[in-house]
């Protein structure tokens, strides 16, 4: 999980388990506390009705035992007996209802009034069923104590309201309570829930932005280097000229790493049937620009090829028109190849110097020197001429091949190694061979071109054409991709010409 | 910095390639103090294309701003020397291998 998503998460579930058990302890107290409002409301309620009876078993007393005063009839005692019944266990418990609900006045006043009803009972009720006489004094005198019971009751009856009200407003005010603590309660959830919400959005949205940013790099990224490859490919891979005198082979392999799609190439061109020019360059970096940059330097080294035979003035040419397109700085090597007279005329440009492979003599690397292309203005070239034989094959390079250990020097001792092994091998391609001969236990950190020239066995100014067996030349390795048809068969006849002990016996013919 | 002959030291390490080249620039700057330059290459291991036209660029505002200029390379180790060697760069440049003799040029009268 992203922590800038987990963190606010685990920030949420820590609020929740603070908050969980205050919920539940507070809901408790706040239960507690409502519940007991609740039940004294409820007692109140139910003392009232008790006050209520006090009073109405009273007034049934005294209207019964007045009816039985003024017609001496029986039945009217029927309520005096039962408000003598009850009345007494109703004043106790009306007393036990005040003394619960802390009314001291209230049960002063009760028992005032039991008093009252116990006044009465003997000095007005009594006398009254006992005989008629003194009937209107005994009758006022019971109602001035039937109207102290009522005031009495009266005031029970206040006071109980009093405390009712109170309790419910106890009550009220504990709901209220309540209820506010379930709002505060919702409003801390709905508020986390909010603020943790609007994080995760925004973090989301972040994130989002973020992997939108991302996947437009790489696209970009892959579309540079999707191009980029392209480019080189098409460059790269232009085809090289198949001649029966002259014949070349050559490899591309760009580096390991993805970002560096390099501009390295290289270029053969038909100038005649029996001349060929031959570049190999790199432009410094790597991706697009390098590519374009790789492609104009390409283009001005081949079309200057065709009006200027010598390769020094060439590239002061080259120079100074990538110097007017601001280019990037190119190193290359550039010449001519000329079958008719075997010699290889070249210049270079800050670029590694060609290894020249001679029949029989170990190879070797040749002179070079001349600033890169693009950075000087007054730069000059030289050109270098080099007189070899039939089967003379010159080996171009870009500086991956000898750079690849950051030690040239012991790269250079490599590469010559590798095309001495390539060239026993007798080999269809020796520049797939080189390289394999160099990486093969190494991987490719920069881009590597490797070109290869090759004059024909025995090709020669005669015009004789290739291939036949009566002008296999010494030592002539290799199988030149340029007439690979013809040469499937003649290979066999090369490598047995080639052994040792049969070489010095084989003479060019011409 | 030597005020006393006036020529400054300019060094570079380690190994110069393209990832380093603004680096390289940076450094290789004509203005300042010092009459003559000596660029000290005897610690680079490895160097690749980019300090040839670095070195270049440094030549031509060196010739602009009126000051000798020396290569300083390891007596040693061969191996710098040798991707100079590619661009020629002993006819562009004083190169030397001894450090008595390169000061010994940027003080002699120009």
């Amino acid at each position: 999980m992203d922590p800038r998503i987990a963190r606010p998460t685990i920030a949420a579930a820590v609020v929740l388990a603070l908050i969980v058990p205050i919920v539940i302890a507070a809901g408790l107290l706040v239960r507690g506390y409502t519940r007991a409002a609740f039940q004294n409301e409820q007692d109140a309620t139910a003392m009232r009705a008790v006050a209520f009876n006090a009073l109405r078993y009273q007034l049934d007393e005294e209207t019964g035992v007045r009816g039985y005063a003024a017609t001496r009839d029986r039945t009217y005692l029927e309520p005096y007996d039962t408000g003598r019944a009850l009345l007494p266990a109703t004043l106790r418990r009306l007393r036990e209802d005040a003394r619960r609900l802390q009314l001291d006045a209230a049960a002063a006043r009760i028992d005032d009034a039991r008093r009252t009803s116990e006044r009465w009972n003997a000095t007005v009720a009594r006398p009254l069923l006992a005989h008629r006489a003194g009937a209107p004094a005994l009758q006022l005198r019971g109602k001035a104590l039937m109207d102290a019971y009522r005031d009495d009751m009266e005031v029970v009856q206040e006071a109980i309201d009093a405390r009712k009200r109170q309790l419910d407003a106890a009550t009220e005010a504990a709901i209220d309570r309540l209820n506010l603590f379930v709002a505060l309660v919702a409003s801390a959830v709905v508020g986390l829930g909010i603020v943790f919400g609007v994080q995760q959005f925004r973090l989301a949205a972040v994130l989002a932005a973020k992997q939108r940013e991302a996947a437009e790099l790489t696209a970009a990224y892959q579309t540079e280097k999707r191009l980029a490859e392209r480019l080189q490919d098409a460059f790269v891979q232009r085809p090289l000229p198949v001649l029966p005198a002259v014949s070349f082979s050559a490899t591309y392999v760009p580096a390991t790493e993805e970002s560096k799609v390099g501009g390295d190439w290289y270029d053969g061109v038909e100038l005649a049937r029996e001349r060929v020019m031959f570049v190999i360059g790199d432009v410094a970096g790597h991706g697009l620009e390098a590519a374009v940059a790789m492609n104009r330097a390409r283009q001005a080294l081949v079309s200057a090829a065709v009006v200027d035979p010598d390769p020094a003035q060439l590239l002061a040419r080259v120079n100074a028109e990538l110097l007017d397109q601001r280019a990037r700085m190119v190193t290359a090597v550039c010449g001519y190849a000329d079958a008719r007279t075997f010699e290889f005329v070249y210049a270079t440009a800050g670029h590694p110097p060609p290894v020249l492979v001679e029949p029989g003599r170990p190879p070797r690397m040749l002179e070079c020197g001349g600033l890169p292309l693009a950075v000087v203005e007054e730069a000059q070239y030289r050109s270098h001429t080099v007189q070899t034989v039939p089967g003379a094959m010159l080996v171009l390079y870009t500086d991956g091949a000898v750079e690849h250990s950051r030690d040239v020097i012991a790269g250079e001792q490599t590469l010559l190694a590798a095309v001495s092994a390539a060239i026993d091998g007798n080999t269809p391609n020796p520049a797939a061979a080189i390289h394999s001969a160099i990486f093969d236990s190494r991987s490719v950190g920069d881009d590597v071109a490797i070109m290869t020239v090759s004059f024909m066995p025995g090709a020669g100014a005669s015009g004789e054409p290739a291939g036949t067996a009566t002008i296999v030349a010494a030592g002539a390795r290799g199988t030149p991709e340029g007439v690979r048809g013809t040469v499937v068969s003649l290979a066999a006849r090369l490598r047995r010409a080639a052994r040792p002990g049969r070489r010095d016996g084989v003479r060019i013919a011409s | 910095m030597n005020e006393q002959s006036s020529y400054r030291v300019i060094r570079l390490h380690g190994e110069l390639d393209l990832a380093r080249r603004d680096e390289i620039a940076a450094a290789l700057q004509v203005h300042g103090p010092g009459a003559a330059l000596l660029v000290d290459l005897s610690d680079v291991q490895y160097a690749d294309s980019t300090i040839i036209a670095e070195l270049l660029r440094f030549r031509g505002e060196a010739a602009s701003a009126g000051r000798r200029f020396a290569l300083l390379l390891s007596a040693h180790d061969r191996r710098l020397r040798r991707v100079l060697d590619y661009a020629a760069l002993g006819d562009a440049f004083a190169l030397f291998d001894d450090r008595g003799a390169a000061l010994t040029y940027l003080s002699a009268p120009a």
